[in-house]
């Protein structure tokens, strides 16, 4: 209030002294001025100008004295001296932390969430649960529908509907049926062709599907080998069949590796030879790995390139951890699959695992 | 062309026709399982993969185990519905490849653990042309014999729209068929059409699911009624949907319409067309409107 006050008295003056000045500039106009009479109206303006200056103060004590006394003030601001302010400290405070609070919780609420369109009103929290699963009521004892006595009004989630009995008798299905029969002359496409094949000779070209050549599948597909497909589709246990086969080819690649080694007459570095045998020992590797580091200054010993040495500890890994997976049988699905992303943690965690360690 | 039959489900029928509603008890699974229906409609965005999430996960809630097969190689949404799409890793395609085998590539959903999910393929590989009805038709009797857990009683194959290759690979390994339909005149001239190339194929047990429907505009005369629809097409009735604005909020949170808390009235039909489905039953009275309410100002108009 006080900031208001001084900001109506600093423009108060302004306004007053030009009206002021305006009304006695219109007194004065009729007035002839005259070279006679120049020192008589010196005189008159250093009296108007002490009038002024008088009435402008009266004005502005007048002025002061209506404004307070048409604000009527709050009686804990008159006893503030009384020592009764802290209500209001406390208000404050509140509203402080009401304010601080809020803006912390819009902070975590990330933007876009459910919770943050619940809370701008786009959608409705008590409809679904957002934040609970649903546990609702047993579903053979549903409250919710009740079918009146003559079963002809049905009650549904409070509203009363009215039934009809259905009418559709046996005769009318079969006569439908046989319009259709003859409507509908089709036989289902058994066999899918690119526009341009040849049309097997045991085959009904009634149940050929022509595909053009523009379809997608015409022009992005690739042919399915079919006996392997199927049987991809009927393994029940064990490590699928493409990976196995990927495996499978690694191994038969780090054994050409290696015994083209030893036809070079070159000497495979025993701890080398460790680290493709024993791939799930971190602790083991690391300590290779530091021996490796010490051999390696040694020039007459070939050490295996490194880069080839991860090419091949993958396929370990990856043949173990399905081993693992086909034999949680009963967790085969894929949200253990999703829960438990740590089932594949060989080699290729070895800093994880040293970082978890407390003894390295 | 066989001599067409009529429909198993009406020639003997297993529940009393009497009960239109039968909550209090535990469905009796009838009919030989796994179950394997395809879930098609022909005309597009009239609730297939909709009706394929909540049929599944009513049919888990009440006890059954189900894996729902996304046919719909190229625009599958049913992950979506279902809200598992940050847990498909494989898919039928690598279980085809060799890069997993068929229990890795089924993602168990974690609010009902009955319920499995199988994706033919992800959104941006390519489909290699010899995937098509012995592939799926492989993955299916894969799924009967499988020993890694009890084989599932129901299998829900989602269909794409449209008769072309996809829908010849969905129908493929089917015993039954639940065909969506809504009470206008598009949708139902695809869906008589579907009915008739299905009938060719051998799949007898056809049931309908007539989606959307609104009684109000039933009332004003601007909407078919689900009676009409039935005369139309000569099918058994499955189940009625009326419209839920819940459908689309549910389809955004992936948290699929039946699991609603209160529950709404599109989940409370879905659930009753799961009973339905389960007991080989079909609908005894339809939904025709909402009764007036009858109180002191129904004398005045009111």
């Amino acid at each position: 209030m006080a900031s208001v006050w001084t900001l109506h008295f600093r423009s108060l003056p302004l306004r007053i002294d030009s009206n002021i000045h305006d009304s006695s500039f219109d007194k004065m106009q009729p007035c002839p001025i005259t070279s006679t009479n120049r020192i008589a109206i010196r005189n008159g303006i250093s009296n108007l100008r002490s009038q002024l200056k008088h009435h402008s103060f009266n004005s502005i004590a007048k002025f002061h004295h209506r404004l307070v006394t048409s604000i009527s003030m709050p009686p804990f601001l008159l006893n503030r001296n009384g020592g009764s302010n802290f209500p209001i400290w406390v208000c404050v405070a509140v509203v402080v932390l009401i304010a601080a609070v809020r803006v912390v919780s819009r902070k975590k609420e990330r933007p876009g969430s459910v919770a943050d369109l619940v809370r701008r009103g786009q959608l409705r929290s008590d409809r679904r649960g957002i934040s609970r699963p649903l546990k609702y009521e047993d579903p053979f004892n549903n409250p919710f529908v009740k079918v009146g006595k003559s079963d002809s009004t049905v009650e549904m989630c409070g509203k009363v509907y009215r039934l009809a009995p259905v009418t559709l008798t046996q005769e009318q299905q079969a006569t439908h049926q046989r319009r259709r029969s003859r409507a509908y002359q089709w036989k289902r496409p058994t066999v899918f062709l690119k526009e341009g094949d040849e049309v097997p000779p045991d085959v009904d070209p009634d149940t050929v599907r022509w595909i053009p050549a523009n379809h997608p599948f015409a022009t992005t597909a690739t042919d399915l080998d079919e006996e392997l497909a199927q049987n991809n589709v009927y393994q029940k246990h064990g490590v699928p069949f493409r990976i196995q086969a990927e495996h499978e080819a690694l191994q038969r690649k780090l054994e050409a590796l290696q015994n083209g080694e030893k036809l070079n007459k070159l000497v495979i570095d025993p701890s080398n030879a460790k680290e493709f045998e024993r791939p799930f020992n971190s602790h083991a590797r690391l300590n290779d790995q530091a021996e490796v580091n010490n051999q390696e200054q040694k020039p007459t010993k070939l050490v295996t390139d490194s880069m080839n040495a991860k090419d091949f500890e993958r396929p370990f890994n990856s043949h173990a951890s399905l081993n693992d997976q086909a034999e949680k049988s009963s967790v085969n699905n894929q949200a253990t699959d999703f829960d438990s992303p740590k089932i594949d943690c060989g080699p290729n965690h070895v800093e994880n695992a040293s970082s978890e360690d407390p003894t390295l | 062309m066989p001599p067409l039959q009529l429909l198993p489900a009406f020639s003997k029928p297993l529940t009393p026709p009497s009960a239109l509603l039968q909550w209090n008890r535990k469905p009796q699974l009838s009919g030989p399982t796994p179950r394997v229906a395809v879930i098609t409609s022909g005309k597009g965005g009239v609730g297939k993969t909709t009706t394929t999430a909540n049929i599944g996960l009513s049919l888990a809630r009440l006890g059954f185990s189900v894996v729902a097969i996304d046919a719909d190689v190229g625009l599958r949404n049913l992950d979506l519905l279902l809200g598992l799409e940050n847990r498909v890793n494989y898919t039928a395609l690598e279980v085809l490849n060799g890069d997993c085998r068929l229990d890795q590539a089924l993602v168990r959903d974690k609010r009902w653990s009955h319920f499995e999910l199988l994706c033919i393929s992800k959104p941006r590989s390519k489909l290699p042309l010899g995937f098509g009805s012995k592939a799926l038709t492989w993955l299916v009797d894969a799924l009967k014999t499988r020993t890694s857990s009890p084989p599932p009683e129901f299998i829900l194959i989602d269909c794409p729209a449209g008769i072309d290759a996809g829908f010849i690979t969905a129908i493929a390994p089917a015993n039954e068929a639940l065909l969506i339909t809504t009470p206008d005149i598009t949708s139902l001239r695809d869906a008589d059409r579907v009915t008739g190339l299905l009938e060719c194929d051998g799949i007898r047990d056809i049931k309908m699911i007539v989606n959307r429907v609104r009684t109000d505009m039933i009332k004003g005369e601007d909407m078919m009624s689900v009676l009409d629809v039935q005369e139309m097409l000569g099918l058994p009735l499955l189940g009625v949907i009326p419209e839920d604005t819940e459908v689309i909020r549910s389809t955004n949170r992936g948290y699929p319409l039946v699991l609603n808390k209160p529950p709404t009235l599109a989940g409370l039909a879905f659930e009753q067309a799961a009973w339905r489905l389960v007991e080989q039953d079909t609908m005894q009275a339809v939904v025709v409107e909402e009764q007036p309410k009858r109180g002191f100002f129904s004398f005045f108009g009111g």
